[in-house]
């Protein structure tokens, strides 16, 4: 019974940091740089065994599990490094489970751009990040995780709030699927690893009005004296430390295959994306008038969370699956 | 990382398992006051007498020195066990226990630590005050040295179970001249002592067990206090401080079950619409959204458990997780009403007429008692996010 972190993990934590910040800085949002997946990126992220890091070592992973995976989410999400990091993580992990070990180690050599088909509830497909990828991955109903190929597809493009993904939409049913699975493992570390990076992006939102509200001044004194908003950022701060305890403890609930698996997963997505919802409002509320601004990050975040609110666990979809769970659980 | 629980505890809840099925008491906590406290009474009498008094106490005094993990795991099987919580002993196992073993001169110990255990002493507190409530320090109730003795005159409010309470924990001004923390001292009042007058105070669920308590020339030995006169700021501190670490586990864990009796509820009651409650999707969705965060509640009851054994205290989660946990049982009760519709109504002055309403109005108690929200507020944004102060 532990929730702390021990030093190797910790250590996880600093050098994922670390290297986010030197090869994917936030500052690429900015001045017309391109905050997307780069080929160039995908290499770097590759070369520091990301994309394999809970992949066995023989499919050409790190072979470290759930709660490493979590912990190195958590830090892209704190650094708004792409969101399709992911995708190629779970890709790799499709491929391994459906036994190609040879696309695996590609995929976790970061040969490949991966995007996410979901299913438009208007009809069709929505594929987020499409640009470089050569597949994408589809899950569906069940424990069904299929990766299948962009050749040849005909998408017709959209723009995307978040500027570090791309969009399309287009008609995805004949597409060939390369290789699939059939293994809860992929959906979960899906719910996970966004989870994960909401809490990074919500922490990161407190840190950054947390530190301006020592500085600004406002009628003579720092405007975190103020208890009008020192007492939301207090909030902001509670919203974290319960999203990341319930985070944490859903991780060690997949790393177990332990039977209340789905339930903690969905209450630390439903935790996740209030925290990074609300927070973002009261970061850029608390800000005031810079933080509405281009130049300033805030905006970024808000626009991160809400896309990662709405993928792999939007608000409806988890409230009803909780409220109905059975007292069982 | 890890929930799996060390083979010594897993051993622990069988033991407190089996030991709770064969002797929690059969009957429910009675309403009269003092009818409550003897039940109070007889139920520590069987703890102690079946191992399990003063879990969290070293067993140098008496206690069973448990980890804090097999503290929780004894929470829950009382709870699951529907075994009663600790009411009137609450202060003295709690509070005024543990702060003797720390600050408590070897008579103060020898005397009071096992009466404490055995449930033959009921303590209460003494330091809120009509003008003292979150800004503690504000306190005016004076104790003058005389001789070998001090004579105390003032009031105190708030005292649960004043009435049978045999002793109080009792912060008072012992020098007026001193500054706010300064100046004050920690002492044992003998609550049968002269001069001391209570005064039930009705809450708005209709109970008493409340009381503002006077002082009219009470003489207490100087024996009595606890770690020197002038340095009663920082006892209290450290019973205060105890109290945040696991007073609010016994909440969160009923918590889990009241979100299970809400959603049977929801089952089987038909809103003004017509439809059952369970089939209204905002219901549904504040179901849902309840569930989360009571999972969220243990996952964080968790995380501190876990820090308080790394570290050996508890900084500002304690305060994080109050807020958190005081705030949930709120929506949770808010919720009841909203389903219960007209029945919510339906309340006679006294628990046990309807849970519900009566758990809506207790909500109020849990968001101002021990720190109120706001305070809460102040203190994770001093101590965590090391905010400026206007203070």
């Amino acid at each position: 019974m532990n929730l702390n972190l021990s030093a190797e993990e910790e250590q996880i934590v600093t050098s994922v940091r670390g290297a986010l910040a030197r090869i994917a800085p936030i500052s690429r949002f900015h001045r017309g740089g391109d905050a997307r997946l780069t080929g160039e990126l995908r290499a770097e992220a590759a070369a520091l065994g990301w994309f394999g890091l809970g992949l066995p070592e023989e499919a050409g992973g790190v072979g470290c599990g759930p709660i490493e995976e979590m912990l190195l989410y958590r830090e892209v999400g704190r650094g708004l490094g792409p969101v399709s990091m992911l995708y190629v993580s779970l890709a790799a992990h499709i491929a391994s489970l459906a036994g190609d070990v040879s696309l695996a180690s590609e995929l976790a050599a970061g040969v490949h751009g991966v995007a996410l088909v979901v299913d438009d509830p208007g009809g069709g497909s929505r594929i987020f990040d499409p640009d470089g990828a050569d597949y994408a991955f589809r899950l569906t109903d069940g424990d069904r995780a299929d990766l299948i190929t962009l050749k040849g597809a005909k998408l017709d493009a959209r723009h995307s709030l978040d500027k570090s993904a791309s969009m399309a939409i287009g008609d995805l049913s004949q597409a060939r699927v390369v290789v699939g699975c059939e293994d809860a493992s992929v959906r979960r570390l899906a719910q996970l690893g966004a989870a994960a990076m909401l809490v990074g992006a919500a922490e990161a939102m407190r840190d950054m009005i947390g530190e301006y509200a020592k500085l600004r001044q406002t009628f003579g004194r720092a405007i975190g004296a103020y208890q009008a908003v020192r007492h939301p950022i207090s909030d902001m701060a509670v919203r974290c430390e319960a999203a990341r305890s319930q985070l944490f403890v859903a991780a060690i609930c997949v790393r177990d295959a332990r039977a209340d698996c789905d339930l903690q997963l969905d209450a630390a997505k439903t935790l996740a994306n209030v925290a990074a919802v609300k927070n973002a409002d009261s970061n850029i509320q608390l800000h005031g008038g810079i933080a509405v601004t281009d130049e300033h990050d805030a905006h970024l975040f808000m626009k991160r969370a809400q896309t990662l609110s709405r993928l792999f666990g939007a608000e409806r979809t988890l409230l009803s699956r909780l409220a109905l769970a059975s007292a069982a659980n | 990382m890890d929930l799996n629980y060390a083979a010594a505890d897993e051993s622990f809840r069988e033991r407190a398992r089996a030991w709770l099925q064969e002797n929690a008491p059969k009957s429910p906590r009675p309403a009269e006051l003092m009818a409550a406290g003897a039940y109070d009474r007889a139920w520590q009498r069987k703890l102690h007498d079946g191992g399990f008094a003063g879990l969290n106490w070293p067993k140098a005094f008496g206690g069973r020195g448990l980890s804090v993990v097999q503290q929780m795991i004894w929470f829950e099987e009382v709870a699951r066990a529907r075994a009663p919580a600790l009411n009137s002993t609450l202060i003295g196992l709690q509070h005024g226990g543990p702060t003797l073993i720390v600050h408590g001169s070897d008579a103060q110990k020898a005397f009071h630590l096992p009466r404490i255990l055995s449930g033959e002493s009921i303590w209460c507190q003494g330091f809120s005050e009509p003008g003292a409530g979150s800004d503690l320090a504000a306190l005016r109730t004076r104790g003058t040295v005389e001789g070998d003795e001090l004579v105390v005159n003032g009031q105190k409010m708030w005292t649960s179970f004043a009435h049978f309470a045999d002793y109080q924990e009792l912060l008072v001004r012992t020098d007026p001249d001193a500054k706010r923390h300064a100046g004050l001292s920690w002492v044992i009042c003998d609550m049968k002592s002269p001069g001391i007058s209570i005064q039930p105070i009705k809450n708005m669920m209709g109970e008493t067990h409340v009381n503002m308590v006077f002082y009219d020339d009470v003489r207490i030995p100087l024996s009595n206090v606890v770690g020197g006169l002038g340095n009663g700021w920082k006892v209290a501190m450290s019973t205060l401080s105890i109290e945040r670490a696991l007073a609010f586990l016994p909440d969160q864990i009923d918590m889990l079950e009241k979100v299970e009796r809400l959603t049977e509820l929801a089952r089987r009651v038909r809103l003004e619409t017509g439809k059952l409650a369970i089939d209204d999707d905002e219901i549904r969705r504040k179901l849902g959204r309840l569930r989360a965060e009571t999972l969220a509640m243990r996952a964080m009851t968790i995380s501190n458990i876990s820090g308080l054994e790394r570290d050996g205290q508890l900084g500002p989660e304690g305060s994080i997780a109050k807020l958190f946990v005081s705030t949930g049982y709120k929506a949770l009760s808010e919720l009841a009403g909203e389903i219960l519709g007209y029945e919510f109504l339906e309340y006679g002055e006294d628990r046990t007429t309807n849970r519900w309403t009566f758990e809506f109005m207790w909500s109020w108690v849990l968001t101002i008692a021990g720190g109120s929200s706001e305070i809460q507020r102040e203190i994770i944004a001093d101590t965590l996010l090391q905010l400026p102060r206007a203070r």
